[in-house]
Order: structure tokens, then C-alpha cells, then sequence
């Protein structure tokens, strides 16, 4: 059994030696911006009680929800007790939601109003007192972007001065490199960096971890992770579902911004990235950053675009995206993406790393695969060269984690017959226990201060610099959109993009 | 009810053949990251098999169960029970459970039996129920063969004297006791009493008889002091007095058994604070 410990009761106790000990969080309370948005209601609230349920919260803690509705504190509970009953993970305890629910507290306010901020501080000064929270805050900025700039400024204003303030941003941050740009400043402005954790909450993923645990843990693959072995690499994160509801989000986003500037770079970056000295939350980001600073892609062709027109998805047909609610009939916004980037480093030098990411496709899956080289010269007299498929290792994010290699076996019989198996690995086969949800990971992160998951100001606006340069030439035509089915793997240039390079997408 | 197996062979092909689903006739993938092997006597059963039942889905693993019956004709009998969890979408992993009576003079060469049906590159945990024959082949075979072994020395009678026996083997095994397992919410309530424990003198502590030696031999090891045991019997570790003044029940519900065990089989390395604990059960 692990037991949570304060550090200073470590010090020079002969009995603490051999205690499996887990950090504690600091005392604190979090408050919610945007607590009234199904974010706080699906998953916030799910991963506190979880935590809760765990004994991974500090004892001494509060939650307060902020935003524009009117509600009393016992409403709040209310709503927030049926979101931990429908999205938690766990089964409910009363016990331990009443135990969360003593500490929960909310506030109605105008954002931009600096009353508001005031009864916050006036409900965060009582929780210290009833509570004690010690000061402690931790923000979470659940809220449409146009709002963050003023909440910060009015956070910054009114920030405790008697312990650490922490803020959780969530995505997107920023439209392109300038707006990223002033976002940082903004946030700067108030807050240090040590004190900003960016979320992308696919960071919190097991098995995102995992593929750093598959790199640096074992001795056979990193020899073999770079440009000498490898011939090329695809991402994919591909999605069934449409827009479900989020078309004014979306129109503007498009996946370029969803998906690809954040959750796509960050995965190529710890496909790409070097070993860091140590997994502190700068070393980890220092060598994502150097990854994300050396990509690009080579040009206008090796980027496509498309949009989904009607098709079927598991046997229903499904409308396209311009038939969407709230969407314009002639929208030009992408629902899939997919390009080749370069890593231009001394690992991966002309080595393509081939992504895509979509909507309406034909199933839900995240995939990482590494496809190796061929083996040069088949000494079977039977097998001709063309006959002997690569090795590809494939590092499944989601639906069913875990890791799986392709390599080639001999059919049982007469003669030398080649066929390519599959050796696989299920995450969730080997250990039992139950996967922490993304937001779990990342808030019990937070309140212990390690951003090693969390985003960076610099890695950020990488990100950008290389969204930007694609949607850029984006601005040189006018797509003729739809252009793939929903239910499909995307548009046909998607595959002309591979086919010109004598390649082809993995078959799912 | 799964035939009865008289040989290996028998057991492995029965293996192979549950494996298969049989509606499709595919393998069903088998995941595992240990053999988990349990001596189980006779009076130990029924609460083995519960503890079992609670693990087999937590770890995923070749479980082999062995019956000693010494008084019975030599012979070996075996059944195999692979079960199916879903894992993923649409796919299944398999456990599988051997479960091998040991009969007649079979019981005298346990680690042949098991050696065969290890599973290649993977730890193997030992679980024994119940006083283990300190000195005796059979045990000795086994301690040979696995990597960790597991006991509950509240299993025990006639403490603290077994402990010296216990000493004599961590040198050859990792050992991990359930008994010591279940102390450490107390243990980490008087460590948070640091400084003012460090003159303890004298500790009564109600419960078994294994958490009273254990946690006053733990006391003495870390502390390099004498401190008198007065133990108070109880089923379960209910108080600590520290010279004469109670202290505070620990937070938290005591784990159930299948969660200790379970935790036991995610431990590789030794203990010391464990085996010093154990070497300082005797004044």
C-alpha cells in the first residue's frame, strides 16, 4: 500500500526509511473558470472525485466554481454530482462525494467584472480559514478563449500573496503564431512561466507515457530509432464521430487547429524527440522543443486538405459536414489534414514523418507506427524482394492501447511461404488495474507543481510557426470541398501524397 | 468440472487447447508478466482459493496451485481453467490456473513439477500458506526455483521463534510478508510521531501476534533501542500504545487480502527495513 506523506516528516526519520511514499499535494483550493461548461461537468469533476476516491487530493482542499449562471452553492453540487454518476470512471461512494462536496463552493460573475473576482477572493479566504488551504491556489481556465485575457489580468490583480498560484490553460492557445504570441504575453504579464501549465490533455494518456516508457526503458529499439533502420514514420488520429455540435468552434478552427497543431506535433515530437538527461518537466521539454523547432514540411503538395461529405459510418449514413447544424453550406473549413514533415536533425535527416488527422473517418483509432527499413536481400529462393513487407513496431494510443510488431513468419508447410504476423502487446491485457483518465494525471500534476506533461510558452509557438506555414499555402486556392466520404479514410490526395513516394497508408 | 491431467504433457496440450476460442476457433491473446505459484495445505484451501479469485484478474499470469497430499499413492493430478476479460475493444486476454495435487512421495519434488510450466523470462512469485518447512526439501526446492517468495507469518504458530528461521533464507530469496504488509498505515502513524517516539521504551500493541513482533522489531531496528512488547491478541492491528498513550487510529480502510497480495507481486526488490524488522523480533 502507498501512503501520502508530507515531505518534511521524511527528514532525518529512521522511521520513514522503506514507507512507500507517494508526494502529497500542498493544501490548496481550485477554482473553476467555466464551471457552468460540460468540460467541468464530464471531466473535471469525474477526475477530482477519482482522485478523491484515491486519497490523492490533499486533505485540506476546496473547489470553487466560477461563471456566468446563477446558481446556489447546493445547485452546483447538484449538477456536479450527476456528471461524476454519469462520466466517472468509478462507481459513486457517497461517502467520498460527500467529503468532496463540503469543500465545494460557487460563485456567479461576469468575468470582466472586478466584483466578481472579489467574492472569489472573499470564498477563497473562507476556505483557508474552514478548510485550510493555506492560500494556495490553482486556477483552471475552462473558458472560450476570449475570455482568458481578462480573467488572468484579473487574477494576476488579485492573487495571493500567501502561498503558490498556479493556472491551467486549456487549448487553444491562440488562432496562429501572433495571437500565441500575445497570449503569452498576456499570460506572462501576470503569472511566471513556472507558474502557467498549458493542458493538452492527450500529454495524460497512459499510453502517451508509455511510448517514452517503450523508447527509454528498453535497450532493443532506441539503437534502431533513427534514419539508418527507420524508413519512415506514420501518425494517425482519426476519428468517427463529426463535429457533435461544436460547428461555431469548429468553422473556426478547422483540424488543422483541433487537432494537428497540438495533439498530432506533440505526439510527432516524442516520436522524434532525444533522450532527455532526466523526465524533469524541463528536459522533457527542451528535447520536445528542439523536435519541434527542426520539422517542416517541404511544400504545398505534401499537404492535403478535405472536407466530409455525407457517407456512412458504421452502417448509418451520416450528413456531410456543410449539412452540419451551424455550419456554413459553403464552408471551406478542413475536417482532415494530413502532410509529411521533416525532422531536421542528425536522427531523422530526410526520414518523412507522414501525419493525419480527421473526422467522419472510417473508425476511431490513434497510431503511432514506426515502419523499419526492408531486409536487403531475401536468401529464400521463393521470396522475391517484393514479397518481404517491413517490419512496422505500432504504438496504439487509442481505441485498444498498446504495442504491436509486424514481422515475417514461414507458413507451416512445403516450400518457403512468407506471411507477415502480428505480435501484440495490449496495455490494458498486462495490467489490470485501471487507467487513469487524462485529467486525473494532469490535475493531481498540477497541484503537485510537475509540468512535465503540460505545454510549454516556446513549444507552443513552434507549433504555430509550423501551422502557420501550411495554412499559408492554404490561402494560395479554394478547395473543392467535400472531397472524401464520410466513413472513409480521407481524400484520395491524402494517398497520392504516399503513392508519390512509393508508399502507402497502413490498412486498419 | 476440467478432466483431470496426470502429466506435464497432458497439462500443456490441455493449455494450448483451452487457448482457442471456440466459437471462433482463433487463439485468444495471453498476456502475462509473472507465474504465480501457491503451496497451499490442505487447511488453506478455501481461503487461498477466495484470495486467488480476487488476484487472477489484477495480474495476468500463469497461476499454479499446489495441493501436498502427502498420505495419498503417489500419483499427480492436475485440471487447467483458462479464463477469458475482455481487454479492448472486441478482443480478449486469458489467464490460466493449473492447480496440481501433489500425492504421495510427488510432494517431496514440488520444483520439478513446476519447472516445465514457468513461463519463460517472467518472474516467478511464490506463495506459501500457511508455517513453511524451514530445512525440508520440498521447501527448500521451491525457494531454489522462485524469485520472491510471499508468507503471512500471522499464518504462523509460536512467534517470534520461526522468525530466525525466516533470517536464514534472505539471503537466498527475496521474502515479503502479508503480515508486515498490513502494518504500514500504523507504521507511518508512529513514524509521524518523530521526534518524540525516538525514547520509546515500551510499546503494547493489539493485535496478531506477527504485527506485535513485527512492528516491535521494527521499532527497535530503526531506532537501535531495546523496547518491551506488550501484546494484547486481536484478529486484526486495532492500537499502538507508545509508553502507556494510545495513538491515533491510522486513516484510511485496511486493505483486503487479495489487494495485499497483489501488492506484494508488484515488489521485485528486497526489503531491509523488512528483514532488519524481523531479525530484531527477538530481544
Amino acid at each position: 500500500m502507498t501512503e501520502t506523506v508530507q515531505p518534511e516528516l521524511q527528514h532525518e526519520n529512521p522511521l520513514m526509511e522503506g514507507l512507500k511514499l507517494r508526494r502529497a499535494p500542498d493544501p490548496c483550493a481550485l477554482v473553476i473558470f467555466g464551471a457552468s461548461g460540460d468540460l467541468t461537468k464530464r471531466k473535471l469533476f469525474p477526475a477530482l472525485y477519482s482522485l478523491a476516491l484515491r486519497k490523492l487530493l490533499p486533505s485540506r482542499f476546496g473547489v470553487v466554481g466560477a461563471a456566468r449562471t446563477e446558481e446556489t452553492d447546493d445547485d452546483f453540487r447538484e449538477r456536479m454530482k450527476a456528471g461524476v454518476q454519469e462520466f466517472g470512471r468509478d462507481p459513486f461512494n457517497q461517502e467520498t462525494w460527500d467529503w468532496l462536496a463540503e469543500r465545494m463552493r460557487y460563485v456567479a460573475l461576469d468575468f470582466a467584472d472586478e466584483t466578481g473576482q472579489l467574492e472569489i477572493v472573499k470564498v477563497l479566504n473562507e476556505l483557508d480559514d474552514k478548510q485550510g488551504t493555506s492560500g494556495n491556489r490553482l486556477y483552471y481556465l475552462a473558458v472560450p478563449p476570449s475570455a482568458i485575457a481578462t480573467i488572468v489580468k484579473e487574477v494576476g490583480e488579485h492573487r495571493s500573496t500567501d502561498g503558490w498560484t498556479r493556472l491551467i490553460v486549456e487549448k487553444p492557445f491562440g488562432r496562429d503564431l501572433e495571437s500565441a504570441k500575445a497570449l503569452n504575453a498576456e499570460l506572462l504579464e501576470n503569472f511566471n512561466e513556472s507558474e502557467i501549465f498549458r493542458i493538452d490533455h492527450y500529454l495524460g494518456k497512459e499510453t502517451v507515457q508509455n511510448l517514452l516508457a517503450l523508447r527509454f526503458a528498453n535497450g532493443i529499439f532506441e539503437p534502431i530509432w533513427n534514419r539508418q533502420f527507420v524508413d519512415h514514420v506514420q501518425i494517425t488520429v482519426a476519428e468517427s464521430i463529426g463535429i457533435e455540435g461544436r460547428a461555431a468552434f469548429y468553422e473556426q478552427a478547422g483540424a488543422i487547429r483541433d487537432v494537428f497543431q497540438n495533439h498530432m506535433l506533440q505526439l510527432v515530437a516524442l516520436t522524434a524527440m532525444e533522450p532527455p538527461i532526466d523526465f524533469t518537466a524541463d528536459s522533457v521539454r527542451n528535447e520536445k522543443v528542439k523536435v519541434l523547432r527542426a520539422m517542416h514540411t517541404p511544400g504545398p503538395k505534401h499537404v492535403v486538405r478535405g472536407q466530409y461529405g455525407r457517407g456512412y459510418v458504421e452502417g448509418e449514413e451520416v450528413p456531410a459536414y456543410r449539412e452540419e447544424p451551424g455550419v456554413d453550406p459553403n464552408s471551406l473549413t478542413e475536417t482532415y489534414v494530413s502532410a509529411k514533415l521533416y525532422v531536421d536533425n542528425w536522427r531523422w535527416a530526410d526520414t518523412p514523418f507522414y501525419v493525419r488527422a480527421g473526422k467522419r473517418l472510417a473508425r476511431r483509432e490513434t497510431t503511432i507506427a514506426i515502419e523499419f527499413k526492408r531486409a536487403p536481400h531475401p536468401p529464400f529462393e521463393d521470396v522475391g524482394e517484393g514479397d518481404l513487407q517491413p517490419n512496422v513496431l505500432v504504438c496504439h494510443i487509442q481505441p485498444d492501447e498498446g504495442v504491436s510488431l509486424e514481422f515475417a513468419a514461414k507458413v507451416p508447410g512445403q516450400g518457403l511461404t512468407l506471411r507477415t504476423v502480428h505480435m501484440d502487446f495490449l496495455y490494458g491485457g498486462a495490467f489490470r488495474t485501471g487507467i487513469p483518465e487524462a485529467y486525473e494525471r494532469l490535475i493531481l500534476d498540477c497541484l503537485l507543481g510537475d509540468a512535465t506533461l503540460f505545454t510549454r510558452a516556446d513549444e507552443v509557438e513552434e507549433q504555430w510557426s509550423l501551422v502557420d506555414t501550411i495554412v499559408a499555402f492554404w490561402k494560395r486556392d479554394r478547395p473543392a470541398f467535400p472531397n472524401y466520404e464520410a466513413g472513409t479514410w480521407g481524400p484520395s490526395g491524402a494517398d497520392d501524397l504516399m503513392r508519390r513516394d512509393g508508399r502507402a497508408w497502413r490498412r486498419h | 468440472m476440467a478432466a483431470a491431467l496426470g502429466s506435464i504433457s497432458e497439462i500443456e496440450h490441455e493449455l494450448g487447447a483451452q487457448r482457442v476460442d471456440p466459437e471462433t476457433g482463433q487463439p485468444i491473446q495471453r498476456t502475462s508478466v509473472m507465474t504465480h505459484v501457491a503451496w497451499v495445505p490442505e487447511a488453506w484451501v478455501e481461503a487461498a482459493e477466495d484470495v486467488l479469485a480476487g488476484l487472477a484478474e489484477r495480474h495476468p499470469s500463469r497461476t499454479i496451485v499446489l495441493f501436498p497430499e502427502p498420505k495419498q499413492d503417489d500419483s499427480l493430478i492436475g485440471n487447467v481453467e483458462v479464463d477469458r476479460y475482455a481487454a479492448g475493444e472486441g478482443r480478449q486476454i486469458c489467464t490460466e490456473t493449473i492447480r496440481l495435487r501433489l500425492r504421495g512421495n510427488r510432494v517431496q519434488a514440488p520444483a520439478s513439477v513446476i519447472e516445465p510450466l514457468l513461463l519463460p523470462d517472467l518472474p516467478v512469485f511464490l506463495r506459501w500458506r500457511g508455517m513453511p518447512p524451514f530445512g525440508e526439501q520440498p521447501f527448500e526446492q521451491m525457494v531454489r526455483t522462485v524469485d520472491r517468495l510471499i508468507v503471512d507469518s500471522t499464518e504462523w504458530p509460536g512467534l517470534p521463534e520461526p522468525y530466525e528461521q525466516l533470517a536464514e533464507i534472505f539471503d537466498r530469496v527475496v521474502v515479503s510478508d502479508i503480515a508486515w504488509a498490513r502494518t504500514s498505515r500504523w507504521r507511518l502513524q508512529l513514524a509521524s510521531l518523530w521526534p518524540g517516539i525516538a525514547e520509546v521504551s515500551r510499546i503494547k500493541v493489539t493485535g496478531t501476534e506477527a504485527q506485535a513482533n513485527l512492528l516491535a522489531g521494527w521499532l527497535r531496528s530503526r531506532l537501535g533501542s531495546e523496547i518491551e512488547l506488550e501484546h494484547e491478541a486481536a484478529d486484526k492491528l486495532t492500537g499502538v500504545e507508545v509508553d502507556g498513550e494510545a495513538t491515533a487510529f491510522p486513516p484510511g480502510a485496511a486493505p483486503d487480502p487479495a489487494d495485499l497480495l497483489s501488492d506484494e507481486l508488484e515488489r521485485f526488490t528486497r526489503d531491509r527495513i523488512y528483514e532488519d524488522a524481523v531479525k530484531a523480533t527477538r530481544m
